[in-house]
């Protein structure tokens, strides 16, 4: 049976009719221009908004692992690592309470930790704004970083 | 029908093997399970998908074309494996899903060879589960992709010769 290229865009087409059709109808569906990370209601801002919001004195939280925060973070930040939440939670928490200004971030391009962190604090009352990129995109604009254990 | 049975007799018990229509079918059977099985979860979870799509940095939010193009990847890939995957069990236009699923497993091959060049560590490959319990992109991944590539290329350009047709195959006979 010869090979037909018509039946092969019908496949590519039906697939993309389906693939469109459940994701409007079945409830599972996602926004098709937004970041599949962000949830409802999370703030997302680019490097040169979190570093305006820097200089105007912002909490910075890091919500990579400790090891990543030793290493280097955004000077000032406030170590909150996902995976050893609650204990750094404690620690920030009166900090977090008094500041209405808070900006997570985390490892970059594909990273979640910032995402769970902020739908944490959110569960707890706490509004926090992720940095898009996280730490690369900070890097990569050329804002200071701080090397060691010390915010 | 002249030009495929010239090209068939004559040849090595290799490429008699990979005629026979038991081995067709078999091979269709393969790829197109594991691409049914594949997009399952997928299906289930578009989100989740997405996000793995995302960290292979190739479309999504590190690219300059923003997130509709890799969004769209996260909800249609997945039900053009599902067809192409059903269309090879069933066997109904079997050699265009074939050619379906091997451009697909071609782009997988290219993707996870990019991020190794790139250095760009991915836990989850999105194959298969979208949770923890997913593999890692890797040389592993890269071997078994092209595995069944190779199975989806015979089926999609090799012709079986007729079941009947023993070793001089009657045209009149051939699919």
């Amino acid at each position: 049976m010869p090979l037909r290229p018509g039946r092969i865009a019908l496949i590519a087409a039906l697939g993309l009719a389906c693939g469109l059709t459940w994701n409007t109808w079945s409830g599972r569906g996602i926004a098709l221009g937004a970041n599949a990370f962000l949830r409802e209601g999370a703030e997302e801002i680019d490097a040169s908004e979190a570093r305006a919001r820097f200089d105007r004195g912002a909490l910075f939280l890091d919500a990579r692992p400790v090891a990543n925060y030793e290493m280097s973070h955004i000077p000032r930040a406030a170590p909150l690592p996902e995976d050893d939440f609650d204990r750094h939670f404690m620690a920030v928490e009166p900090r977090l309470r008094s500041s209405f200004d808070a900006v997570v971030y985390c490892a970059g391009y594909g990273c979640e930790a910032s995402h769970k962190v902020a739908d944490r604090l959110k569960a707890r009352g706490i509004h926090v704004a992720i940095l898009n990129e996280g730490w690369p995109a900070w890097t990569d604009a050329g804002h200071p970083v701080k090397e060691g254990a010390q915010p | 029908m002249d030009r495929r049975r010239a090209s068939g007799q004559g040849r090595g018990p290799a490429l008699k093997l990979l005629r026979h229509p038991a081995v067709h079918w078999l091979l269709a059977l393969v790829v197109g399970g594991v691409f049914v099985y594949a997009s399952l979860s997928k299906i289930a979870d578009p989100q989740a998908f997405a996000k793995i799509v995302y960290h292979y940095q190739v479309i999504g939010p590190s690219a300059s074309l923003g997130f509709v193009p890799a969004n769209l990847v996260a909800v249609a890939l997945p039900w053009v494996e599902l067809i192409a995957g059903i269309l090879l069990i069933t066997g109904l236009w079997r050699r265009e899903a074939a050619v379906v699923s091997a451009v697909m497993l071609a782009v997988f091959v290219a993707a996870v060879a990019s991020t190794m060049i790139r250095g760009i560590d991915i836990q989850n490959c999105g194959c298969f589960a979208l949770d923890a319990s997913g593999r890692a992109a890797g040389w592993k991944l890269i071997a078994g992709d092209l595995a069944l590539l190779a199975a989806a290329l015979v089926v999609a350009v090799v012709p079986p010769r007729a079941p009947e047709a023993a070793a001089d195959a009657s045209p009149a006979t051939a699919t």
